[in-house]
């Protein structure tokens, strides 16, 4: 009794010593992943980019300097106190709701393949939805740490599903549809990690699932991309080709890949080669093999990021964990379900790797907050 | 245990666990889905990525050439080339079109139409240019555009036995005569170049492969050029002065059926075929002697004397023996159907005559009695030995079978006609043919115009031996036959083919055309059959004038073109005369 007791306390020790360093496997899972993604961008970019703009490095640069900004971002914020963001609810709320309703502002929003993502100011552009997916998590977890047991009764998740469906309405007018999708399952995410009733979980659960058709019948192009998801082959050269083109590039890789540089695909074939469907020519050029390597290291720090949300004993940190996480995760597992064809295409990104700014950075910082409530809080170590 | 401690303290640790299992089969799905893709599919899925991703450029296979028996080319290939767009790699479009439009006098419009229009990936802008043109072209340096070697078909003779030959389409397809029946031993296989490109064809620093062509095989054929030019020669000369519709010759070596001559008049020109007028090739085109079907006349008594001979050699009481002498009257009654002699038999002439006066005066009454004599059923069996009524089986497309009433349909005055080569119609070549089984000891050889195949090391490829379809008759009576057809030319209605030592042999045959089922009024057809030297014949002619006007008689019209062609044989392959 006595010497399970001296082992619970030594355990305890090393913990607490942990604590202070925080899990490193984040940060250094972060920055790999992102440096792999820069090496990537420029392979899967460098024959259109030299076709297209006479600079071979165009992306390649562009997703350096991502990374070189984001480093110093993601270092920072390890260094602010996760806490200070709890605060910040009602903040973090009115930046993505501003940001996005800043899209439809004439001569701010830029419009891209038909859709207006993207707000240009000073000669860079942003996409807010991706600062919004963090604005959600953010006033989320800070609204259900207030009084956790308001949202056991169903009134108490309306304000959450209110936020919710606002950004997502918000979100599909520009339109996006993937990112809206990721937000409906970040926000189930968020709801069913935050403990509301099973029963009301599974009740909110049904409008998505009604919601889904919906949206598709709304917009013919995606009703086509989804027959195109069916059977790609009816229309090689129209719905289908983009998932074809992946899926040979998918075929070419076979079990060990053509070598770093050696993908086909990427001789302008795979559209969007070094964007939404840099997971191609990634599986094209290093095979099943480097695939399977690869999402062992995004399982990792999502496993890193899991372990941090267990071990986080502060509630809004617990759920500011696992909701950055779950931004991660939802959208490594649709980007590979698209580029796999194992859903219908939407334009999803892959996070850290695939060629755009404002998504790596904004990533990249979501890590370092997750580093920073791996490291735990000064004020309960000393308590312990 | 600690882990399990911190899970299972509360709803949201063990949700929490159970969102990490929702990722982790997340993951294995998506393992499962790349692996099926990856592996499973690849076979199926690189096949069609190397499709898209690879560029081919022909290599063209050189057709074979045709040559005559002693080498001389007959047809052969000149090196051209063809020049394709790919109009999705081209840069400017506009500019290219009026770049290949300057260099090779083209439509601008039309081309840059043809390189806007969406679903090609490639057009064929020009064919058949010249390496000094590809020179220019490449001097010029425009992206998308390239070009391939591309024969041309060339005819050096021109004229010369256009009609055996045939021509190919531009694409050097084998579409008529030789060039079609022997398309698959000529035309070869193509070869390709690919390069790996990209999307819009743009070659890049990928892998490529060659595909060498398999040049085409080479024909060495049975005529021979020298007879051929003499025999053509003798058809303008005949067509200058008669004005026939059409003149034709074939001459045969009796001993293998080789064609050596098969000459058709008016020709045309293998180099400038009019293929924009279809019925006037079609027309220009046709090998006449045999796709076509004529009634022969009295060349076709040949068959009835041998039959007659043959039959008394064998004992046969019916058959008439050489000295015996038929009736003196000009004509015969057979089933109220009169038949008559072409001579009035008066003053003396064809009176008292055996076969082989019969012969010499073509009196028709005396192979009617032949023919009635020997009966139909045994009649017919001669028909079928010298393969009358059947194809001849001529490496040649086209052949017609000739027209020979069914047995048990032809009555007795039928059977009086054909004896003399009336109601009955063949080809020139059946006639040829038929002739020389009778005059070369009694053997029918199947006709050949192709003896070997070559390929392209000079190496026979195949080799065709002259195939003995049946025996006709005996070789005394073929002796028989050849002493009384020399007599024809020594002494009777061929003495225009006669020839002062070569013991010239042959039956000449004047036939009244029908047209509707009517005889046509002034509407004939010469011919002459000949062979020589008659006592071991080497040379066999046919020569057919169809409507010739001024005169008729083969004897007149037909008959000297034999003998001008056997003159030209005799000093092309300075034969001596016979003593």
């Amino acid at each position: 009794m006595l010497q399970s007791k001296n082992k619970v306390a030594s355990l305890a020790t090393v913990s607490i010593k942990k604590k202070r360093i925080g899990n490193l496997a984040i940060p250094i899972l972060t920055v790999c992943i992102a440096a792999f993604g820069v090496l990537m961008v420029y392979s899967a970019s460098f024959y259109t980019a030299q076709a297209e703009y006479g600079d071979a490095f165009f992306f390649m640069r562009k997703q350096l300097i991502g990374f070189c900004i984001g480093i110093p971002v993601m270092v920072g914020v390890a260094f602010i106190p996760y806490k200070k963001l709890q605060k910040l609810k009602w903040v973090a709320l009115a930046v993505s709701v501003i940001l996005l309703a800043l899209v439809f502002v004439p001569g701010l929003g830029v419009t891209n393949y038909g859709a207006t993502r993207w707000i240009g100011f000073a000669g860079m552009t942003i996409q807010p939805s991706e600062v919004a997916k963090y604005g959600f998590v953010i006033f989320t977890a800070a609204y259900v740490c207030k009084n956790p047991e308001k949202i056991k009764n169903f009134v108490g998740i309306l304000p959450i599903l209110g936020v919710g469906i606002l950004l997502c309405v918000l979100i599909i007018l520009e339109p996006n549809m993937s990112i809206t999708m990721c937000m409906g399952m970040l926000m189930l995410s968020m709801l069913f990690l935050s403990g509301v009733r099973f029963k009301h979980f599974i009740f909110l659960m049904i409008p998505v699932i009604v919601a889904v058709p919906i949206l598709i019948i709304l917009e013919p192009y995606r009703l086509q991309r989804l027959y195109a998801f069916l059977d790609p082959w009816q229309s090689p050269q129209g719905e289908g080709y983009q998932l074809i083109q992946s899926l040979y590039a998918l075929g070419n890789g076979g079990w060990f890949g053509k070598g770093l540089f050696h993908s086909m695909q990427k001789f302008k074939y795979l559209p969007f080669a070094e964007s939404d469907f840099i997971l191609s020519v990634i599986a094209e050029e290093f095979g099943f093999i480097g695939i399977v390597c690869l999402f062992l290291v995004f399982g990792g720090l999502i496993y890193a990021g899991i372990h941090t949300a267990a071990k986080c004993k502060d509630f809004f940190g617990f759920l500011l964990a696992s909701g950055i996480t779950a931004v991660y995760a939802i959208q490594v597992v649709i980007n590979a379900l698209v580029v796999s064809g194992a859903i219908p295409p939407t334009g999803l990104p892959l996070p850290l790797i695939s060629s755009g700014n404002t998504s790596l950075i904004i990533t990249m910082a979501s890590m370092g907050v997750l580093y920073n409530i791996s490291r735990g809080e000064k004020k309960k170590e000393v308590a312990v | 245990m600690k882990k399990m401690q911190i899970y299972s303290s509360s709803v949201i640790r063990k949700r929490l666990f159970a969102f990490l299992i929702l990722f982790a089969f997340l993951f294995i799905l998506i393992f499962v889905r790349f692996f099926y893709l990856q592996i499973i599919d690849r076979k199926k899925l690189l096949q069609l990525a190397t499709e898209q991703w690879t560029r081919e450029v022909p290599v063209v296979a050189s057709r074979g050439n045709i040559v005559d028996r002693n080498g001389k080319i007959f047809a052969n290939n000149q090196t051209a080339y063809s020049v394709f767009v790919r109009p999705n790699a081209v840069e400017d479009k506009e500019k290219t079109a009026e770049s290949l439009a300057t260099l090779f006098g083209l439509d601008a419009a039309k081309l840059l139409e043809k390189m806007t229009g969406k679903k090609v990936s490639e057009i064929t802008a020009v064919r058949h240019i010249s390496k000094a043109q590809v020179v220019k072209l490449e001097g010029q340096k425009l992206s998308g555009v390239y070009y391939a070697k591309d024969n041309i078909r060339v005819y050096p003779f021109n004229n010369t036995l256009s009609q055996v030959l045939g021509f190919t389409s531009v694409d050097n397809v084998g579409l008529t005569g030789l060039e079609k029946y022997y398309d698959k031993f000529l035309r070869g296989i193509n070869g390709e170049i690919g390069y790996e490109t990209d999307l819009i064809g743009v070659e890049i620093d990928g892998d490529f492969y060659y595909k060498p062509a398999v040049n085409g095989l080479n024909l060495q054929l049975t005529i021979d050029y020298d007879i051929q030019v003499l025999a053509e020669s003798a058809l303008q000369k005949v067509y200058q002065e008669y004005h026939p519709k059409s003149a034709q010759a074939i001459i045969l070596d009796p001993n293998t059926f080789d064609v050596l001559a098969m000459a058709n008049y008016p020709t045309y020109n293998l180099n400038d075929i009019p293929r924009d007028d279809a019925e006037l090739l079609n027309q220009l085109a046709r090998n006449k002697l045999v796709s076509d079907i004529y009634e022969p006349g009295s060349t076709f008594k040949v068959l009835t004397s041998a039959a007659n001979i043959e039959e008394y050699i064998r004992g046969n009481p019916n058959a008439f023996a050489p000295e015996h002498i038929f009736s003196d009257a000009r004509t015969r009654t057979v089933l109220g159907s009169t038949i008559k002699c072409w001579n009035e038999h008066k003053d003396g002439k064809h009176s008292h005559q055996t076969l082989a006066d019969a012969i010499e005066n073509s009196c028709n009454p005396i192979f009617t009695d032949i023919a009635l004599a020997l009966g139909k059923d045994k009649f017919y069996e001669y028909l079928q030995l010298f393969n009358y009524g059947a194809v001849t089986n001529i490496d040649f497309a086209g052949e017609a079978q000739g027209m020979i009433l069914q047995k048990n349909m032809a009555t007795l005055a039928d059977l009086a006609r054909i004896a003399f080569g009336q109601t009955v119609a063949v080809t020139a070549l059946q006639l040829a043919c038929a002739t020389a089984a009778a005059i070369n000891g009694g053997y029918y050889y199947q006709p050949r115009l192709v003896q070997n195949i070559i390929d392209n090391t000079g190496n026979i490829h195949q080799k065709f031996t002259p195939i003995l379809k049946n025996r006709t008759i005996s070789e005394e009576a073929s002796k028989m036959l050849r002493g009384y057809l020399e007599a024809v030319v020594e002494s009777g209605s061929g003495n225009k083919a006669f020839i002062e030592g070569y013991e010239v042999a042959g039956k000449t045959g004047t036939a009244q055309k029908f047209e509707n089922g009517a005889l046509a009024q002034g509407k004939y057809v010469s011919s002459f059959v000949g062979f020589f030297p008659a006592r071991q014949p080497k040379y066999l002619a046919l020569v057919i004038v169809d409507e010739p006007q001024g005169a008729y008689y083969g004897s007149v019209v037909a008959t000297p073109v034999v003998g001008e062609i056997f003159k030209g044989i005799i000093d092309l392959k300075n034969i001596k005369p016979l003593k």
